[in-house]
């Protein structure tokens, strides 16, 4: 670990801490619909898309139909990217590689991938999608999913702070104005800053280039032999990229356009487009504690969530660079240039699998902030990383992608953590638990158990019976720990709709595209749904007046107490599964052995 | 597996979801005291 590094980890946080509380009060405005500085514009737009699709913005909602609102939208939205994936070589537009229509487990894959935020690809997009099918099927569910997140963790905050009211808003309205006013606005210019930076635009077929060497390349043949081919031209993939990457970033997305992700120079161009996505990612569930504080009148409480999410994100990224700050031990006594243990070569550590231009800092950076939020976006290969290193962004998801979060997401799944610690605190103190003013009750924990218990059984779940089938281990690429590890993260990759992938494992086959995306559906859906009914139950209740036994929710306590339940309930859920999978690998790689 | 059981999965699992919305709603009824 430099100086240097964490210096620019420190630069990154304070940006995040800088813009978390004017983002927060702009996006509690136009959730509040309130008068803001873009009304000019966008009003009129608002107004003419309610006229087009009949939508009576002043009408509330009760939980239930917010719920089935959402579920319709994303039922309609998911089919539609099916039919466009599965119809694009019929399409004479925006295919200039007149690429094939995608096969059909892969193609529900990803329109399930992309309607759950999740964007896992078991694709390689340059060769597989159309720019059509990149934009009207996969840049626009970028926005409707992050969209769809944002307007759930409003509705939830609007459960808190409503008192006796049996609506939370309407869903169709907060998902306009947070496309209209948050998401498109940003990415604009968003966009502009990454083609400044050297990132493309644009609708051109793939260029070709001569190598100025010639590489041969051997591959097994038909007939099993192997068979050496010369390669003398590369073809470099065009496209329409910094559009879909600004709203890849900011919506906590994470599907590329390329199959290197934000490794790849088009898509992250720059040290400094690397410190703007990382940024990207964190700035909206930041300013969602702002919101929380703001919408529920307890600003306190809303930095007391901050704080919690930074003393995890801080857990993560410190033990995350630390792993990777070590060079492998299996490279002691080998060239140490090799090794990367010379400080005249590089500080040292792990560069396997990473960009020599943003170095392991900002690596292990990217891997905490992606996995931390529901991004999946990457820099770097998690699937080599050291043992240690790569549990971190495993764990970031187990613990339920709380820590700042995807955009909405994040903050609702902190907020069932919250009714849990509340829940908790108050049976310390041996009185009915309140979290501001309401009295937590039986339902409100049940159900906030249910989305707790929903996650592990399906990533515990499909895990087990993948190790278990020939589908789920033929297409491993190494076995042992690792391998158990590269099953246990697409898993909880999936369920955490987060889409990074550990790499190693081959998921484009029929068994993992189907369970994968069976996965991604039940981790979305069927969380939202018991939250909602908390939410909604919440909103129903009456607020007390704070007493002597209040347990405040705005202290330093609360937010160590939260930190604690969300280890306890949310990481240690998964401890046996992590014990046989990275930790057992990081002993026996110390004992000499690697898969 | 063809187009229309792909197409048809989708909406079976939506409808269970709603289904499911309706299903936590009820147990408010059943549930307890705290």
């Amino acid at each position: 670990m430099t100086t240097n590094g964490w210096l620019q980890i420190a630069v990154f946080f304070v940006l995040v801490l800088l813009a978390a509380k004017p983002m927060g009060l702009y996006m509690a405005r136009v959730y509040e619909r309130k008068k803001t500085w873009l009304d000019p514009v966008l009003v009129p737009v608002e107004r003419l898309l309610y006229k087009l699709t009949g939508v009576d913005a002043d009408a509330e909602m009760r939980w239930t139909e917010y719920g089935v609102a959402m579920l319709i939208f994303s039922c309609a939205t998911l089919l539609l990217t099916y039919a466009l994936e599965r119809l694009q070589h019929a399409i004479p537009l925006w295919n200039p590689q007149h690429l094939a229509a995608v096969e059909q487990y892969l193609a529900w894959n990803t329109a399930a991938s992309f309607t759950t935020n999740t964007n896992w690809q078991s694709y390689v997009p340059e060769q597989t999608m159309s720019y059509l099918t990149q934009m009207a099927g996969l840049a626009t569910h970028n926005f409707w999913s992050a969209a769809t997140g944002m307007a759930l963790a409003i509705a939830f905050i609007r459960g808190i702070s409503r008192r006796e009211a049996k609506t939370l808003g309407n869903f169709w309205v907060d998902l306009t104005r947070g496309t209209l006013w948050v998401l498109l606005p940003i990415c604009v210019v968003s966009s502009l800053a990454l083609v400044s930076q050297g990132a493309i635009q644009n609708f051109k077929p793939y260029d070709t280039a001569t190598l100025v060497e010639k590489q041969n390349v051997t591959a097994t043949g038909t007939d099993g032999k192997p068979v050496t081919t010369v390669v003398t031209t590369q073809t470099i993939a065009q496209g329409p990229l910094a559009s879909q990457e600004a709203i890849k970033m900011l919506g906590t997305n994470g599907g590329g356009f390329m199959n290197a992700n934000s490794a790849h120079p088009f898509e992250n161009p720059t040290p400094l487009t690397n410190l703007m996505e990382m940024f990207s990612i964190f700035v909206i569930p930041a300013g969602m504690c702002v919101v929380l504080g703001r919408m529920t009148g307890s600003p306190g409480h809303g930095w007391a969530v901050f704080a919690a999410m930074s003393i995890l994100w801080f857990c993560g990224v410190l033990t995350c660079y630390w792993a990777e700050a070590q060079p492998n031990p299996l490279l002691k006594g080998v060239d140490q240039h090799v090794a990367m243990a010379g400080p005249a070569v590089s500080p040292g550590g792990n560069m396997e699998g990473k960009e020599v231009r943003f170095g392991i800092a900002n690596s292990a950076l990217f891997a905490t902030v992606t996995t931390d939020a529901s991004c999946g976006a990457v820099n770097s290969m998690h699937d080599s990383f050291m043992p240690l290193g790569g549990m971190i962004p495993l764990v970031d998801i187990m613990m339920g992608e709380i820590v700042f979060g995807g955009v909405g997401a994040g903050m609702y799944g902190m907020l069932i953590f919250v009714v849990v610690t509340v829940f908790i605190a108050g049976l310390m103190v041996g009185r009915t638990p309140e979290y501001l003013g309401k009295k937590v009750e039986a339902y409100d924990v049940q159900l906030s158990m249910l989305y707790l218990l929903i996650f592990p059984l399906v990533i515990l779940g499909f895990t087990a019976v993948s190790v278990l089938l020939p589908a789920g281990l033929s297409s491993l690429s190494n076995h042992g720990p690792h391998g158990l590890t590269q099953i246990l993260y697409a898993y909880t990759s999936s369920a955490g709709n987060n889409g990074s992938a550990f790499a190693g494992l081959n998921a484009n086959t029929h068994w993992y595209n189907t369970t994968l995306g069976i996965t991604m559906l039940v981790g979305r859906f069927m969380m939202i749904v018991p939250m909602l009914a908390v939410a909604g139950n919440l909103a129903t209740k009456k607020i007390a007046p704070a007493s002597v036994g209040t347990f405040p929710v705005n202290s330093t306590l609360f937010a160590l107490l939260l930190v604690g339940v969300i280890l306890i309930v949310g990481a240690l859920t998964f401890f046996p599964a992590l014990s046989l999978g990275p930790i057992l690998e990081h002993l026996l790689l110390r004992a000499g052995t690697s898969f | 597996m063809s187009d229309i059981a792909f197409f048809a999965g989708s909406i079976v699992f939506f409808l269970v979801a709603v289904l499911y919305v309706h299903g936590c709603q009820s147990l408010k009824g059943g549930g307890g005291h705290a």
